[in-house]
């Protein structure tokens, strides 16, 4: 195993990954049966699942860790394995949101103008 | 003007704990029980210089001032800020001074009459 | 990949890996170059327009991604980023820019209020949050009156407990789900929210210590001087002809719109 001579990664809190290669391939694989269950069009699903797969795909084309890392470019391999955390659980709550349905209401009238309107005197 | 007041009714609102009159108004009774057990304890824990009798009616008249209110959610606001009282009273974060205010002692009514105002030197 | 991380080349690791994200998402969004001419006055502070540019394109990618919550993306004093969401949406709005992988937004920085006893509804909550990965701000506007109560977010951020305290102490806004929602500032009995536009500047009581009582005594205030009203109307009011003559915000489009 590549990973095993990692001691720490420097954070606290974040412990080494025992076998990061497998988790994260476990998690996008679960990020991505989360997202199919959304429609088709949702904006969230179809950038998440441009990410998702890119990961994945480097993810799978690599087994070296610091390779991986150094691709994905975004943190050592354990903050990646918590982005994917994260993701999956926003994913999973998206679901029950449904935030890709139109607008749930207008604001009031003159709530967002700055300066503020002043009341109308009567 | 009236046309403005049926669609303040209608406006639909978020409630804030009641669905309902009765359901805030069980409220409003859970909250006075609370407090009408808890005064032998509040009398003796913080020396109150009144009577548990005295304190009950003090209970039923700080409630009995807000009769007239019937905006369902207000009355739920109000369930929040007096459990909340509760529990500062509750847990001893309030003072003495803090609970003699609800009997505010040490006001003198104000004068009313041509002579009271002018032997206290006021106007 | 994410349109927040090409502001900041520092982060960005390789490149090649970059090209397969830009086919449709970034098209979509190309950076549009600004009208605004670069500042030039030395005493002014100079706004990177670039920067400007991917915020707005950041903007409208949150905007994309939930339609239901956001209502208006801007930018203020020039490079900051707001949106503005329907108060049912803070849970998911918040949730989305914390665990998102373009946003990463991991800090709460702070939550404030704002009180325009004109608006229907009156109070607006605001939270700051910045994201360390990305090296970026945003902040979240929703509104609402006296009695609607706002869902918590203690659940997201740790850090809203004691913010949240403060805004329900000083506006009086009602926080649902919270889980130890009481005064924290104001001292106990104190009565209203001091932060309401509405809430008279001595106060509706005065506290001293009685030496017949032997304890601090709580009044209603009493001023020896009849208290004055002073008219004072907001600064911005004094001149109407300006009002708009530097404008606070920029609006930026949204797809929704585009159509």
């Amino acid at each position: 195993m590549s990973g095993v001579t990692k001691v720490t990664t420097g954070l606290t809190g974040l412990a080494v990954s025992k076998n990061p290669h497998h988790t994260l391939g476990i998690l996008y694989s679960k990020i991505l049966r989360t997202l199919q269950k959304m429609p088709q069009d949702a904006a969230y699903r179809k950038h998440t699942e441009e990410i998702i797969s890119e990961r994945a795909n480097v993810l799978k084309a690599n087994q070296d860790v610091e390779v991986i890392e150094k691709q994905i470019g975004c943190g050592q391999i354990e903050e990646i394995i918590v982005q994917a955390e994260n993701e999956l659980i926003l994913a999973r709550k998206m679901l029950n949101w449904r935030p890709w349905e139109p607008l749930m209401k207008q604001p009031p009238a003159e709530q967002w103008t700055w300066p503020p309107a002043q009341k109308p005197k009567n | 003007m009236a046309s403005q007041g049926v669609q303040r009714a209608i406006r639909e609102v978020k409630p804030i704990l009641s669905l309902d009159r009765e359901e805030a108004r069980k409220r409003v009774l859970n909250l006075y029980k609370a407090w009408y057990r808890q005064i032998p304890y509040i009398v003796r824990q913080f020396d109150v210089p009144r009577t548990v009798e005295q304190c009950k009616v003090k209970l039923r008249e700080e409630f009995t001032k807000y009769d007239e209110i019937k905006d369902v959610r207000l009355i739920d606001m109000m369930v929040i800020k007096g459990q909340m009282e509760l529990k500062e009273v509750v847990n001893n974060w309030k003072q003495k001074g803090h609970i003699m205010a609800y009997f505010k002692d040490t006001l003198e009514p104000r004068p009313k009459d041509f002579l009271s105002k002018f032997l206290q030197g006021k106007e | 990949m994410s349109m927040l991380r090409r502001l900041f080349p520092v982060v960005v690791r390789s490149t090649s890996l970059l090209n397969p994200l830009k086919t449709n998402s970034q098209r979509a969004f190309a950076t549009e170059v600004t009208e605004a001419p670069n500042e030039t006055r030395p005493t002014f502070r100079k706004i990177d327009q670039v920067s400007v540019g991917q915020l707005k394109d950041f903007g409208r990618y949150c905007a994309e991604c939930l339609p239901k919550y956001i209502q208006k993306v801007q930018v203020t004093a020039g490079d900051e980023l707001e949106l503005l969401i329907v108060p049912e949406g803070v849970l998911p709005v918040l949730q989305f820019l914390k665990d998102h992988h373009n946003c990463q937004f991991s800090n709460l920085v702070d939550i404030a209020g704002m009180d325009v006893p004109s608006r229907e509804c009156r109070f607006e909550v605001i939270y700051n949050i910045l994201s360390l990965r990305f090296n970026a701000r945003i902040r979240v506007k929703t509104y609402t009156d006296e009695l609607t109560p706002i869902e918590s977010c203690n659940d997201i951020y740790k850090a809203a407990n004691w913010y949240e305290r403060e805004i329900w102490d000083m506006y009086g806004v009602f926080f649902s789900n919270h889980p130890d929602l009481r005064r924290i500032l104001t001292d106990y009995g104190f009565e209203g929210h001091p932060f309401r536009k509405d809430f008279p500047l001595s106060g509706y009581v005065e506290v001293r210590y009685d030496d017949e009582k032997k304890r601090v005594v709580v009044e209603p205030l009493e001023l020896a001087q009849e208290f004055r009203r002073f008219e004072l109307s907001a600064p911005w009011e004094q001149f109407p002809n300006f009002r708009n003559a530097n404008p606070a915000q920029e609006e930026v489009k949204t797809e929704k719109e585009k159509k």
